[in-house]
């Protein structure tokens, strides 16, 4: 009989014991597969969400976050320089602001996100009921897109016609109420789960500020143009305007990997390496005392002609099968705990509706094979060493009587 | 020593009258530690300040001390380049000439309220009084630390499954030290020893191991907390604590850990004890 057959045997021997040791590694193998879709989940859910646009390129005053930090003070003629460069194809100021709607008179007003962005090709949202602004500034019937949560809190649906008191210089105003149409419901990449958030076409925006002429811009989103590489792009505009500050999705994306996500890298790190220690443990016990029981037999099975090496391979075969199969349903049950850890981390506050903790991606699958192969041979090293040492004769002795 | 770095500067109003009566030495600050050691700054140091990063309007100001940061577990990954100004100073420094009320113009007021005065009452009252002002009590704004209770219920959950995948473990090696000593059992019982006094024998035995087993495990936790805290305060240049065993965790764990453990033996052992004791020695 072959190896792995004889192992296979081995375990049913023991239906319980092989049953718990295998769920002992699927559990293990479990949480060791979520810290490997944890350790860089947020960096590529980050990446997808900057990348769904198509805009491969963010342009600002400063280093500061959009919105936080001064405005491109000529935001659409930065924009229209920009977008002359050959190595880029289209370039889209956009202006924040916040609004507020009076719901009624012992209600508290309704506040929200607002932003203003220029016609384009690409949009930094989707339409999910509705349809999109129309080009072109048109203050006597603005439009404006708003998502799932100002609707619902509204209680606004396309075509509704909504009151709003804009707000955009980030201090206290009075500026006079303007109405504007719900074109449609949208969904846009940055919104936390209980935030309101509105589009309106720039100029609109600006004209609802009292300011139609005030071109400044919070952020300029740029796309690289086909067959240019972002890199090359950010290069081309740094060259032009060496007094703004431009960024790359993946630039963005390293620099939060460096600072704001570092935290759950680092925990990741550490619990995956007591979870592997503290699986690879476990696995040496159970088969050390499995072999342990089984010295009689496998003296006998020496002696009956088996060579040493079958013996060995018998004992590795049995680890294998052991975290193989354990290995292999670890897979489905990390990811249903995976959803789980992440419905609990994507309860903080601030944090994007469309981030998500827990990514998959094929590296994962080959760290975590590559993890639970090297576990299965470290833990079957002890008691492999106890069979290629056992003493024949004196071992059927001892068993015998 | 004159420098021009980008830092967080927060101004205080604390000793602004004597500062103000000494025009002539330049104003004195405070830098924080990492601040200091990144710009090899020491007390006594001039260096210049400026709002803008091309070093426009920059002013010159003493060091007159180097301070540890307050840890802010909000604020893990900023580099915590820190100077604190004078009120006065800072505003002199950054404010908008051509606006005449820059001068007046702060971020946030901090209040001490009197002994016997509800913070949260008088929050309430301040709103009210001066619209445009949000004032929230101290704890209030702690309490909406959310991503610390989410933290928390991750942790939690994460010691769940960690405690799922021991017990599951802890019951295939006792399911395999019971059956190893099925013939022992099976002579205990043929020379007349009940099942209820072996599985007594059994708790004893479980009670023992799990409590041993706990107490290494608590020791190993407080003796791997000071490694755990320092790589973590190397890591993010801060005194923030990130592990503390406290007498409730030691509790808990053992509430956890020891009945555990003793259940995993009874459980394994009585399915071995209801069996015959002939069947036990294989008879």
């Amino acid at each position: 009989m072959k190896t792995l057959p004889f192992a296979v045997r081995t375990l049913r021997r023991q239906p319980a014991r092989a049953a718990l040791g295998i769920l002992g590694v699927a559990a293990v193998g479990a949480l060791l597969f979520d810290m490997l879709l944890l350790s860089r989940g947020l960096v590529l859910s980050m990446q997808q969400v900057l990348d769904r646009g198509g805009f491969d390129i963010r342009v600002t005053a400063t280093a500061s976050l959009p919105g936080a930090g001064p405005r491109i003070t000529d935001g659409t003629r930065v924009a229209a320089s920009i977008a002359a460069l050959p190595e880029v194809d289209e370039a889209v100021p956009l202006r924040f602001g916040e609004a507020r709607v009076d719901i009624g008179r012992d209600r508290p007003a309704v506040a929200f996100t607002l932003f203003g962005a220029d016609p384009s090709r690409r949009r930094a949202w989707t339409v999910l009921r509705g349809h999109d602004l129309r080009a072109g500034k048109d203050a006597a019937g603005a439009q404006m897109l708003v998502n799932e949560t100002l609707a619902r809190l509204l209680g606004a649906s396309p075509g509704s016609r909504v009151t709003l008191r804009p707000s955009c210089r980030r201090a206290a105003e009075a500026l006079p109420p303007v109405t504007v149409q719900v074109a449609g419901i949208a969904r846009f990449p940055f919104d936390t789960i209980a935030q309101g958030t509105a589009a309106m076409n720039r100029r609109d925006l600006a004209a609802a500020c009292g300011e139609p002429q005030d071109n400044a811009a919070d952020l300029i989103l740029v796309a690289a143009a086909p067959g240019h590489e972002p890199d090359r792009a950010r290069d081309a505009i740094a060259r032009v305007l060496p007094d703004i500050t431009v960024a790359t999705n993946a630039q963005i994306v390293g620099r939060l990997e460096e600072s704001g996500f570092s935290y759950f890298r680092q925990i990741s790190a550490v619990l995956a390496t007591v979870t592997t220690v503290f699986g690879l443990l476990l696995i040496t016990v159970l088969l050390t005392v499995s072999v342990n029981q089984r010295l009689g037999t496998i003296a006998a099975l020496r002696a009956i002609g088996l060579s040493r090496a079958r013996v060995v391979g018998d004992v590795i075969a049995e680890s294998a099968l052991m975290v193989g199969v354990g290995g292999i349903l670890s897979l489905p049950l990390g990811l249903v705990l995976a959803q789980w850890l992440d419905r609990i981390l994507k309860r903080m506050p601030g944090l994007p509706e469309e981030l998500h903790f827990f990514v998959f991606e094929p590296r994962a699958l080959g760290v975590h094979a590559a993890v639970l192969i090297a576990t299965a041979v470290l833990a079957a090293l002890y008691p492999v060493r106890l069979v290629a040492r056992l003493p024949i004769a004196a071992t059927l002795r001892n068993e015998t009587v | 020593m004159k420098r021009l770095v980008a830092l967080l500067v927060v101004a205080s109003a604390v000793a602004a009258a004597a500062h103000s009566s000494q025009p002539a030495v330049p104003p004195s600050i405070l830098v924080s530690r990492q601040l200091a050691a990144a710009r090899q700054l020491r007390v006594g140091d001039v260096v210049r300040l400026a709002p803008e990063a091309n070093g426009a309007s920059a002013r010159e100001f003493r060091v007159a001390g180097i301070y540890e940061p307050t840890p802010d577990p909000m604020r893990i990954n900023a580099p915590k380049h820190e100077a604190r100004l004078h009120l006065p100073d800072l505003l002199s420094l950054s404010a908008d000439p051509a606006n005449p009320l820059a001068l007046e113009n702060v971020d946030a007021i901090s209040i001490a309220v009197g002994p016997g005065t509800d913070p949260a009452a008088y929050a309430r009252q301040l709103s009210g009084r001066v619209p445009g002002l949000m004032a929230q009590p101290v704890r209030a704004v702690a309490g909406e630390a959310g991503l610390f209770a989410v933290l928390e219920r991750f942790h939690l959950a994460i010691a769940i499954v960690t405690i799922v995948a021991s017990t599951v473990f802890l019951l295939a090696l006792t399911v395999m030290l019971v059956d190893e000593r099925r013939d022992t059992v099976g002579v205990l019982r043929l020379i007349g020893l009940t099942s209820r006094r072996i599985l007594v024998q059994v708790f004893a035995e479980g009670l023992v191991i799990a409590g041993a087993g706990g107490l290494f495990g608590i020791l190993l936790a407080l003796g791997s907390q000071g490694l755990i805290n320092r790589y973590f305060q190397w890591r993010y240049d801060t005194a923030l604590i990130f592990v503390r065993i406290t007498p409730d965790v030691i509790w808990r764990s053992l509430s956890i850990a020891v009945p555990l453990g003793v259940a995993g033996s009874v459980l394994a052992s009585w399915a071995l004890l209801r069996r015959g004791a002939l069947s036990l020695v294989r008879r």
